[in-house]
């Protein structure tokens, strides 16, 4: 039982047991309040750099099976449970939470009131935090790493090169800032064909694929740390339906002139309310996200608010006015959480069948 | 003679929210537009879009309304062979210099909409009149086509398109039958 230390950037130290890899870390902390799909959720690109705390009290109970990873390298920087569980239970468990964690060089830390600190964070919004072996170690990050903000975090998510996901249905060019798989499941399961590119994929690569429509993944950190993006979402949004999800969200706002800024402590679980405005319907939705779309940045833009959040009001669709594109902030891929959103990807496909079929006749002025 | 579902309620709601956007898109800025709704259902459907740019826009486009009698829901022979007639109309705004859009459930021969364009025509000179229909069937007898559609059903011409709406028939789906 090795003790290991969670440190906060206000100077509060919270004593625990060491889990997972033996090695240090530092990020934002930040919790998540879903009740399982902590497998998901770790291996959630999205996560990049920053160290993941459940609010739920027992984790690891149903281990890591290798059917629902959400990346290939997670780089999640490290985790903080109240319990973990000491024996996995399920039939589809191969491997314990533990080990995994291990495997992937994540520490982890467990026998910490995750409610207590995340109500902390709650109200003192979010900050950095590290995990440690020593007292001292502790005292050093508060001196010297506290206020530190990563902003190389694409370059570790995004893939390196483009790849495919062949399949017999539309042409979808995926721009990959973090992408995660359940995205592929949810084209797959539509027979779409589909090229990944990576973050830095220019218009005319995206263009060059001729490609039926163009979906921007989610990803870690701050949208304007990727400036390279906006530059291609304004050329390909005038060619091609477009599809943002998560971060891709926030890059479309921000193609368009909107404005995005860093939430007091994000959205990350899996019991978002979320209301699409022409229907007032209203859909549960998995979100992880720490910034977000300004409100009051979007009545100058092109731009039409189609989805918001109901508890705080925020952003969480968007759509274009002129073309035919559209974004959401949460995930409509779920894992974890509930399918409610899942038709968006059909929506996406009509959008572009009917893109095509007005193309043909086209007589519009 | 069974009915068969192929969109359900959801999958309908959906597809009018898309007309909607694409309402949006094309007009770039919405404030000349006028619904014109056919008949039963088309009214329905002319309302429902209506409410979805007002929720959007918070703008309140007209909605108009003309009866042209053909359809009867009592009816099960295929009954394209007669030719569709106006009968009455309940359009309170000018239409004249107006962008009208006319919006119907389903689209099959052409030969209703051909009836409202010359009832519209009689009521005034609109700038533009586009057609939103929730199904496009095909089938067509005239040279008519749709600006916006819901969902694209092929069908044979024995069948039926039934369009089942929450405010007239109290469920939601769209089914096709085949008439013996």
């Amino acid at each position: 039982m090795t003790k290991r230390y969670l440190v906060l950037a206000d100077g509060s130290i919270y004593v625990g047991t060491a889990f997972g890899a033996d090695t240090t870390t530092n990020g934002e902390l930040v919790f998540n309040t879903g009740m399982t799909g902590y497998q998901e959720s770790i291996t959630d690109q999205s996560y990049n750099g920053e160290i993941l705390m459940f609010t739920y009290p027992l984790i690891g109970n149903y281990g890591i099976n290798f059917d629902d990873d959400e990346s290939v390298t997670p780089t999640t920087a490290g985790v903080v449970v109240h319990e973990l569980a000491r024996r996995a239970s399920n039939w589809r468990n191969q491997m314990s939470l533990a080990d995994f964690l291990q495997q992937h060089k994540i520490p982890g830390i467990t026998g910490l009131d995750t409610r207590a600190i995340t109500k902390k964070i709650r109200a003192t919004g979010a900050m950095n935090a590290a995990l440690v072996d020593t007292k001292k170690q502790a005292q050093q990050f508060i001196d010297h790493h506290a206020t530190k903000r990563r902003t190389n975090l694409l370059a570790q998510s995004t893939t390196k090169n483009a790849f495919p996901n062949p399949n017999t249905g539309l042409r979808i060019v995926v721009v990959d800032y973090g992408l995660k798989h359940s995205i592929l499941r949810e084209l797959a399961q539509r027979q779409c064909n589909v090229i990944v590119l990576p973050a830095t994929a220019t218009a005319k690569q995206v263009l060059n694929y001729q490609p039926d429509g163009v979906l921007l993944s989610n990803g870690p950190g701050d949208p304007k740390d990727v400036p390279q993006a906006i530059e291609m979402i304004q050329t390909v949004e005038q060619q091609v339906p477009l599809f943002g999800i998560c971060l891709g969200h926030q890059l479309f706002a921000l193609a368009n002139g909107a404005d995005t800024f860093k939430m007091k402590f994000g959205h990350r679980g899996f019991n978002h309310p979320v209301r699409e405005i022409a229907t007032n319907r209203i859909d549960f939705t998995a979100q992880n996200h720490g910034y977000a779309v300004a409100a009051g940045s979007i009545e100058q833009t092109q731009l039409l608010v189609t989805h918001k959040e109901i508890n705080d009001q925020t952003i969480e669709g968007l759509r274009h006015k002129q073309y035919p594109a559209f974004s959401v902030q949460f995930h409509p891929d779920a894992a974890p959480g509930p399918h409610d959103a899942s038709h968006l990807f059909d929506d996406f496909l009509e959008n572009i069948a009917s893109y095509q079929r007005q193309r043909r006749t086209a007589t519009h002025a | 003679m069974v009915a068969h579902e192929v969109v359900d309620g959801s999958s309908m709601q959906r597809a009018l929210t898309r007309i909607t956007y694409e309402i949006i898109e094309q007009n770039k800025g919405v404030d000349d537009l006028v619904f014109v709704g056919i008949k039963t259902r088309g009214i329905f459907l002319a309302k429902r879009l209506a409410k979805r740019l007002k929720q959007l826009e918070q703008i309140d486009v007209p909605v108009g309304e003309l009866d042209i009698s053909l359809y009867r829901d009592d009816r099960h022979v295929p009954d394209h062979h007669i030719e569709p007639t106006v009968t009455s109309s309940d359009i309170e705004v000018d239409i004249t210099d107006k962008h009208v859009i006319l919006v119907d459930d389903v689209l099959f021969t052409g030969r209703t909409v051909r009836a409202a364009l010359d009832a519209l025509m009689d009521l005034g000179r609109p700038k533009k009149i586009s057609l939103a229909v929730l199904v496009d069937r095909g089938h067509r007898e005239l040279p008519i086509r749709p600006d916006f559609v819901g969902k694209n059903i092929p069908t044979a011409m024995d069948e039926q398109v039934n369009v089942a709406m929450e405010e007239y028939d109290g469920h939601e789906d769209i089914t096709i039958e085949k008439i013996e």
